[in-house]
């Protein structure tokens, strides 16, 4: 990043350069061990370096991008497609609050390529509203008062609703487990966890407490 | 609603609360809405009611500075020194002016200045992506003249003298009183305690977006202070022309400030140049290793204690010695100590205070600046004098604190938490029935927030001339409108559920609009001063709009005013009863409008002066692995008269968590070398996460105060302000040995338990 401080002249260690890289790699063993089975796997799409036009399937609709091939997918949804609802926090996977749904899997859209997700099926929080109304884990964080200043909370009721649809009726451990790649600074945890359990009990009546 | 007297004047109110109610005589300035007080039966105060922008946020709508977008928006970032003290000798820009894309760069720091932490800002640039811009930035050449640096307060050349264990050797200055004092007391003590710099770390970075129509510049900008960053703007911008009512500041949401979003900073003057420069709307947020190394922080701090008791736990001789660690303006570090407990002892004339500079970013005030680290350093000297002195912690605080509210909560909360049974009897052994790995403890400590200022006003009663709006639209619409910002603390829906009690509304009604400061002004989000600033202005608002209705309705059915009411959702008129659309359809094509101001605090003598609170925590210490595991927190918090039942709560439990990060994770790591933060990320800088939590519980005494007419008090410093003390003091009992420096890191838990009595060496 250029933010880092750098001497001038030296390269910059770039995490997007190290993304490629490793997923240069992944392809290459994929393929070592293709060459070793019988059923050979589909190989991912390959992208030369440059701007390409994709087509990304968002909350089910697909959309037109041109992105850089270093482009990560965050930046493509918030910047490209104005869905701000994932929160540029960290840029570095380390917060969550940029929790997006791929493929049914909770995925931190700073850490993904967009042109990894060519072909995925992307949900973001966005997909919970609909018209005037907004899904139960919605009003239950509201509700419960899950939040303060509101910035993790997208991220978080991504994660939430991966939790729910995973497990059904979570136990509060794993609730703990689902939620531990999200951080939230004002400190509103014992009520998100409420929020889903409200949900998962299919109530969204008011609570109060701090997550006993 | 109260109707005691609707006209100025001297007015009795009773205030406190509980059992312990008097009667007080206060001075009501003349335009005030009537006051409430314990007598006031409310509908909507104090109730749990919910978060009026809660789906907004929870659902991805709201737009944060960061979110906001226009055609043709262009990034912005900056180029900083990775040299931690120097001159910057040589710029070039031009390859980087050259490169296809890039719309403006623009130079921030002159060459020949000094440059005076790893992160100062040297230049910046916008284009139309953040790709881009890196790729830009990696084109300029900056050079510059490195001269010796120090990131550590300790080492600096103005550092007391220290041991190898950090304790403080310099003697203390002669004084006859304490002197004489302490060598009269049955126990004294003497101790060092340390803590580390903690990072704000609010989750949206500081930033914004810049627009300029003209002459005109509109920000939004995640800031918790939009009418100071306003007129900074304005200042700074005064050479191109630019006056302070042609900057317009937005801030609707606020993804968190925690103190460091007093300033518009470096960034704010640069989004605002890069615009103007490229005639494009520009976007500069700043990214999470700039915010944790160049946004501000709380200071370090080095405290020194002497103090004595007599055989009855009295507190007889108080000295303390403190120092802050801070950043290269070599101010900000200032530490302030429960001096509750000392209003009896012999103490030191003018304790000393001494800031040490070190090359690195400024300290900003962070959530009750000073506090956590005094108290915890004073706490926990308390803690140790009383297992010397062979006395209760807790007892030893209700036998040298006087005021009122605390010794009430001290009591609630040695109940409810069951201190008796949670402390261990023999610290540093496994409690009854354990497994022997773990050690349990339970700790508590106080909280002081507000106090008198010498020049008499109350620093705890917010104030300043500010003023809300209330508007009441034709097809019953009720809008709150305020200009300060809501960074999360909940005061849109204080707003709204004071105007929903004035007008017999449910909050859901009422629209509650903030952080445009073309909207009358409001108090930046500092020192809890934003819910006392503006309580009292939203309930005149609020009186005043329904006055305006009541003369409508009252002339448009013929009845004497006085005959109008509003409660549930219904105007009565004493012949009919109205519902509020109905009534609202009196209302002309425009609003009815009221300003409601925010009058001075009452004067006269009010219940009490400063907000207190007490927190009681419980942990498990790992003796294999060092960890601390906090278990079970409790706070007691008084806070003027509970407004919004549920946010308040959601304040205090944020701020017993981020104590719980204070004092258990949480440290900014300088490599000395280099001068350079190492753990500038969320990885590496752990705040606590969900599988941190311990279980909260907490209970507001609604206190009224009698300051204003609601008696508001803000919630953002005192709960901040026992949490670490009272955890620190739990590891103490715990083990057995106390850790005297912050965070309570595995090392220094294993370096403490190999000193327990008897450990195996």
């Amino acid at each position: 990043m250029t933010a880092s401080p750098h001497e001038p002249g030296r390269p910059v260690f770039s995490r997007r350069a190290f993304i490629k890289g490793a997923s240069a790699a992944a392809v290459t063993g994929a393929a070592v061990a293709a060459a070793t089975q019988e059923q050979v796997p589909a190989k991912p799409e390959t992208f030369a370096p440059g701007e390409h036009e994709v087509a990304l399937t968002v909350n089910g609709e697909r959309r037109m991008v041109r992105v850089e091939t270093r482009t990560t997918l965050l930046d493509t949804l918030r910047d490209r497609l104005d869905l701000t609802g994932a929160k540029k926090v960290c840029d570095r996977g380390a917060c969550g609050g940029c929790t997006v749904i791929v493929d049914g899997i909770t995925v931190n859209s700073c850490l993904m390529l967009a042109l990894d997700a060519v072909g995925k099926e992307i949900t973001t929080v966005e997909s919970l509203t609909q018209g005037d109304k907004v899904h139960p884990l919605v009003q239950n964080f509201a509700a419960c008062d899950a939040m303060q200043c509101g910035f993790c909370t997208p991220g978080m009721v991504m994660s939430s609703l991966h939790c729910l649809q995973h497990r059904g009726q979570p136990t509060r451990a794993q609730i703990r487990h689902d939620l531990s790649g999200n951080i939230c600074r004002c400190g509103t945890y014992g009520r998100i966890f409420e929020a889903i359990e409200r949900t998962a009990a299919g109530s969204s009546a008011t609570g109060r407490g701090g997550g006993k | 609603m109260n109707s005691r007297r609707e006209l100025p004047g001297e007015v009795e109110l009773k205030v406190g609360f509980g059992s312990h109610v008097e009667t007080r005589k206060v001075e009501v300035p003349e335009g005030d809405a009537p006051p409430w007080d314990v007598t006031t039966a409310h509908k909507v105060v104090g109730a749990d009611i919910e978060r009026v922008d809660g789906v907004l946020k929870a659902s991805g709508r709201a737009k944060y500075s960061y979110d906001i977008t226009f055609p043709g928006l262009l990034q912005g970032m900056i180029l900083r020194s990775p040299v931690a003290r120097g001159k910057l000798t040589a710029l070039e820009l031009d390859a980087a002016k050259a490169m296809p894309g890039v719309a403006a760069v623009i130079q921030l720091k002159e060459l020949g200045h000094k440059v005076r932490f790893v992160g100062d800002e040297i230049c910046a640039v916008a284009a139309p992506t953040l790709d881009l811009c890196r790729d830009a930035l990696e084109l300029v050449r900056a050079t510059y003249d490195h001269e010796a640096h120090n990131v550590d307060f300790l080492t600096a050349s103005d550092a007391p003298a220290v041991d190898e264990t950090g304790d403080v050797v310099e003697p203390w200055p002669a004084d006859d009183g304490v002197d004489k004092a302490l060598g009269a007391a049955k126990t004294q003590h003497t101790g060092t305690y340390r803590t580390e710099v903690q990072t704000h770390s609010s989750l949206e970075t500081h930033g914004a977006v810049a627009k300029w129509t003209g002459d005109d510049l509109e920000l939004w900008m995640s800031t918790q202070a939009t009418f100071g960053v306003r007129g900074e703007i304005a200042g700074a911008m005064k050479a191109a022309g630019v006056k302070c009512d042609s900057v317009t500041v937005h801030a609707e949401f606020v993804g968190g400030g925690f103190g460091s979003k007093f300033t518009a900073g470096a960034e704010g003057r640069a989004v605002a140049l890069l615009s103007k420069a490229a005639q494009a709307p520009v976007k500069m947020m700043l990214d999470r290793f700039e915010e944790h190394t160049c946004t501000g922080n709380r200071p370090a701090a080095l405290m020194n204690f002497r103090a004595g008791v007599d055989a009855k736990g009295k507190l007889v001789a108080w000295d303390a010695r403190t120092f802050g660690g801070v950043g290269h303006s070599g101010q900000g570090g200032g530490v302030a100590l429960p001096d509750h407990f000392f209003a009896d002892s012999a103490r030191r004339r003018g304790r000393d205070h001494k800031d040490i500079a070190t090359d690195t970013d400024p300290p900003r005030p962070m959530r009750a600046p000073g506090h956590p680290q005094g108290f915890f350093g004073a706490e926990l000297f308390l803690d140790e004098l009383a297992v010397l002195g062979g006395f209760d912690p807790l007892a030893l605080r209700q036998q040298n604190d006087t005021h009122v509210i605390r010794q009430e909560q001290y009591r609630l909360g040695a109940e409810r938490f069951g201190w008796a049974k949670a402390r261990n009897p023999a610290p540093g052994s496994p409690m009854a029935g354990d497994d022997p790995r773990w050690l349990r403890g339970a700790g508590m400590a106080s909280a002081r927030w507000g106090t008198l200022g010498s020049d008499g006003r109350n620093r705890d009663g917010g104030g300043s001339p500010h003023a809300v709006l209330c508007r009441i639209h034709q097809d019953g619409t009720v809008e709150m409108r305020s200009g300060a910002q809501d960074i999360g603390c909940g005061m849109k829906t204080v707003l709204a559920a004071l105007a929903a009690e004035e007008l017999g509304l449910r909050p859901a009604q009422i629209r509650a609009v903030m952080g445009h400061t073309t909207d009358p002004s409001g108090p930046a989000s500092g020192g809890s001063t934003t819910t006392p600033s503006l309580a009292p202005a939203a309930r005149n608002a609020a009186f005043l709009a329904k006055q305006q209705l009541r003369k409508l309705v009252a002339g448009h059915v013929g009845v004497p005013e006085d005959k109008v009411t509003f409660a549930d959702g219904k105007v009565d008129t004493g012949t009919a009863a109205l519902s509020w659309a109905d009534a609202c359809k009196r209302i002309g094509p425009n609003p009815l409008e009221a300003r409601g101001e925010r009058f001075a605090n009452y004067k006269g003598e009010p219940f009490e002066r400063g907000v207190c609170g007490a927190q009681f925590a419980e942990v498990q210490v790992d003796t294999w692995t060092g960890v601390v595991k906090v278990t079970r927190m409790l706070a007691l918090q008084d806070c003027g008269v509970v407004i919004a039942k549920k946010t308040a709560e959601s304040q205090v439990l944020g701020a017993m968590i981020q104590g719980v990060g204070y004092a258990v994770h949480e440290v900014r790591i300088m490599d000395r070398q280099s001068g350079r933060m190492l753990n500038g990320d969320f990885l590496r800088y752990k705040v606590p996460g969900p599988d941190d939590m311990p279980e909260l519980d907490c209970m507001l005494l609604s206190v009224v105060n009698g300051h204003s007419n609601c008696s508001a008090a803000g919630l953002g410093e005192p709960p901040s302000v026992a949490a670490a003390a009272a955890i620190a003091n739990a590891v103490f009992n715990a083990i057995g040995v106390p850790i005297r420096h912050l965070p309570m890191t595995p090392d220094k838990v294993l370096k403490a338990l190999a000193q327990r009595k008897g450990a195996p060496r």
